[in-house]
């Protein structure tokens, strides 16, 4: 029977840290965008309290508004985390099944 | 004779075994987020330039002199991209684990609704919450899609 449980652990962990590390730049580059992003829109909030576009309330609430959107691309970078995760998780079961399948078919 | 039928039946014995546990693994795939959905990817494009042009409009054939951006000049355009908002909202609240996304729906017609509001109660927007309303809703429009687009990932084939 040509099942080594050592090997398929072994490729398991492989497939979980290849996918890791393959997919990790994504979160990056989105979350170096996300910044960026509310860099220009701070400054831009500070210019309208500066000029009086904004009264200090509504400054306030602006503010109180970035928390939503700063809670927003959290849960984008949650769906990437998760797809991520997915896709390792899955590329180890799948290997799992393949190690099997091939003992199964060196019995037969 | 005896002991080959019994080192058969163990063969036999182990090949269901194997087949019942490859089963029952791949039954057990790791389901975290719903399947990437290029109908919604499609609609948070639409609605992202539908907003945008909505306040670039806003800026460049308007201004604040003789009532040029009252309420009731915009009550139809705030509407119609209400309704797109709310169709986003429960086309991703109908799939299951999606709650990521969802929020993210939520907090964009949340602030679509307050600015609509106050738009309404001071009757005007100056040129720089216009500029600030538009960063904003661009901020929220690329979350969505992003969320939206990071569902693909299941989907690629494994490098």
């Amino acid at each position: 029977m040509n099942f080594n449980i050592d090997t398929v652990l072994a490729d398991m962990l492989g497939a979980i840290k290849g996918t890791i590390t393959n997919n990790w730049g994504e979160v990056k580059n989105v979350a170096d965008q996300f910044l960026q992003r509310k860099k220009e829109k701070l400054e831009l909030i500070a210019q309208l309290r500066i000029s009086g576009d904004l009264t200090q309330e509504k400054f306030e609430s602006r503010l109180q508004d970035e928390k939503l959107v700063l809670e927003a691309e959290l849960n984008a970078l949650a769906v990437i985390s998760k797809a991520i995760v997915q896709k390792a998780a899955n590329a180890a079961i799948d290997i799992l099944v393949n190690a099997v399948k091939t003992a199964i078919s060196s019995v037969i | 004779m005896r002991q080959k039928a019994i080192m058969q039946s163990r063969k036999v014995q182990f090949i269901i075994f194997a087949l019942f546990g490859i089963l029952m693994i791949n039954s057990c795939r790791v389901s975290l987020i719903p399947n990437y959905d290029s109908a919604i990817a499609d609609q948070i494009e639409q609605t992202s330039k539908q907003v945008d042009k909505f306040y670039l409009m806003m800026l460049e054939m308007t201004s604040r002199e003789n009532d040029g951006r009252a309420f009731d000049k915009f009550t139809e355009k705030y509407v119609d991209i209400e309704v797109e908002l709310n169709s986003l909202l429960i086309k991703n609240k109908v799939k299951p684990l999606n709650e990521n996304c969802v929020r993210i729906c939520e907090i964009t017609l949340q602030l679509w609704e307050k600015y609509k509001n106050e738009h309404k109660t001071d009757n005007t927007l100056s040129d720089g919450l216009i500029k600030l309303n538009r960063l904003t809703f661009s901020d929220l429009f690329y979350a969505m899609l992003v969320a939206e687009k990071a569902k693909e990932i299941i989907s690629n084939p494994p490098e």
